[in-house]
């Protein structure tokens, strides 16, 4: 995937952001940011001709069971680097900015992760499910999810907690 | 002028047109179409939570799975990844399989797109061509692993078995007719005055849309957009080999297709090349019979045949991936449809669904 984004440039984003942070142990290390901070980095990496991250190349979350960790993969097709932004939600009520403000392709993305993970994004166009069912109370991808039961009722499929095998 | 009135058709998801489970709401003024929303998730298995509860061994056939007319490539994406993750250092010759794999893959997925295409502007004559000569590679499959489809024949770490000389007379055999198949398709289909006018100048996507909707593949290149991951990140054996990446420029349905052909005529010359050097040496890289990769995450892309294929997996140094995340590229590619059909006959949306080539046990994973 080309090369990592150089640790001198990170140095830079540290200095503009206050909440940005990064482990230099690693050899490609992971840019952290607050989630207040997160819209205007992610401005500053695109639009920055220095930087031109044009293409988001991933975007998902991790459940780590204490928070919840959104994973930005963004990749430059001028300079050929790419980076990883990260950002630790509150696992409660997880809320972050909608990337469509910049990359208007990230949309089924972010619907998909609002959908299984339960992450709200705001100003978000259109914030649905897209794979479970609309009327499905759950984000399966959280690591404590238990699945729910379905049952027909008046015709109509609807998904219930599972009763207690006692 | 006729009074008309805006309403909502259901596509999908039993139509033949959609390619599986798809299912469209189309909006209607008259025979125009004013939006199209795709609706999915019909197909939806969970597959990222299944692979929690596995092995990181046992993961590699649920990819068979995703993009199930492209398995090796599926494979080859999430193998590179685990690779990735555990560093381990895959031979020359498991490499030189897994590309020859991988682009004959890429060839019969590409069969059928044009089986199917053809199928759905009325020649069924197109598909019973394309599947034919699908076959043929399928057969190849059935020789080195045993299955046609669902091939899980690359492994972490390398291959599942040495190709043996039968697999590889074969492949060249199957690479000395794809010119003579090519022509057959190209007097057939591409010839055809009615096959050209549904597909030129319609259900166009210009550079900065495909740019916008952050699609991939060869939807993209069609657009004109030189973005191959095998040219760009060279990974694998890739970079030992002398290919093009052929462009379009309109981005209509026309250059879609033709790039597609073009692909197949570049995935021969890679193949030819793979098997004129192939190397000897082991085909598969010592693993240890548990894996435990070390702790942290790692995301690799490769260039699927419908774009880029991305597996972001964090480990936490058990035996079991902690979260498994894939990136795909019809998932993402399904943006742009809405935009495709806008202003379009409704004939032509079926034209538009076949030319985006969305597969659902991919989008809906």
């Amino acid at each position: 995937m080309g090369t990592y984004f150089e640790l001198d440039k990170l140095d830079l984003l540290k200095a503009q952001f206050d909440t940005a942070e990064y482990d230099a142990e690693q050899a490609e290390p992971a840019l952290y940011i607050g989630k207040e901070q997160l819209l205007d980095l992610m401005r500053v990496l695109r639009e920055t001709p220095t930087y031109s991250f044009d293409r988001m190349g991933m975007l998902t979350a991790v459940d780590y069971k204490d928070y919840i960790e959104m994973v930005y993969s963004l990749y430059s097709r001028r300079y050929d680097k790419w980076v990883t932004v990260k950002v630790k939600l509150d696992r409660d009520n997880p809320e972050v900015e909608s990337m469509t403000q910049i990359w208007e392709g990230t949309n089924f993305e972010e619907r998909e992760t609002y959908d299984l993970m339960g992450v709200k994004f705001l100003h978000h166009p259109d914030l649905r499910r897209i794979l479970m069912p609309d009327n499905y109370e759950a984000h399966p991808l959280r690591k404590d999810f238990v699945p729910l039961e379905p049952r027909i009722e008046g015709g109509v499929l609807t998904w219930h907690k599972q009763r207690s095998m006692s | 002028m006729a009074q008309t009135e805006k309403y909502v058709l259901n596509m999908g998801p039993q139509h033949p047109s959609t390619h599986g489970v798809l299912q469209v709401q189309v909006e209607l003024d008259g025979e125009n179409i004013v939006g199209a929303k795709p609706v999915m998730g019909y197909l939806h298995r969970g597959i990222e939570k299944l692979m929690e509860s596995r092995t990181y061994v046992q993961c590699v056939p649920f990819t068979d799975r995703l993009d199930y007319v492209s398995a090796m490539n599926n494979n080859l994406g999430f193998c590179m990844a685990v690779e990735k993750l555990a560093g381990i250092e895959v031979p020359e010759r498991a490499e030189y399989i897994r590309v020859i794999c991988a682009e004959l893959n890429r060839i019969a997925s590409h069969h059928v797109f044009i089986g199917s295409l053809t199928n759905d502007l009325g020649s069924a004559t197109g598909m019973i061509y394309a599947f034919r000569d699908r076959e043929k590679i399928l057969d190849l499959f059935n020789i080195i692993c045993g299955a046609r489809m669902t091939a899980h024949y690359i492994r972490i770490g390398g291959v599942a078995a040495d190709a043996q000389d039968e697999f590889l007379r074969d492949t060249q055999k199957f690479i000395d007719y794809v010119p003579e198949m090519l022509d057959e398709y190209n007097k057939l289909f591409s010839g055809n005055e009615i096959f050209q006018a549904r597909m030129k100048k319609t259900s166009i996507i210009t550079k900065e849309m495909a740019l916008k909707f952050g699609m991939s593949g060869p939807n993209i290149r069609a657009s004109g957009v030189d973005y191959d991951i095998r040219k760009i990140d060279k990974y694998g054996a890739y970079g030992k080999f002398d290919f093009d990446v052929p462009l379009g420029k309109r981005g209509d349905n026309w250059d879609r297709y033709m790039i597609r052909m073009k692909e197949i005529a570049e995935s021969a010359k890679i193949i030819q090349q793979a098997l004129d050097n192939m190397p000897e040496g082991p085909y598969m890289a010592k693993v240890p019979k548990v894996l435990r990769p070390p702790k942290g995450d790692a995301y690799h892309r490769v260039e699927n045949t419908r774009g880029e294929l991305g597996f972001y997996i964090v480990s936490d140094g058990s035996t079991k991936p902690y979260r498994v995340h894939i990136r795909r590229p019809s998932f993402v590619n399904l943006q742009a449809l809405d935009t495709m059909c806008k202003g379009m006959l409704l004939a032509d949306a079926v034209t538009a669904f076949a030319t985006i080539d969305p597969l659902m046990g991919e989008v809906d994973c």
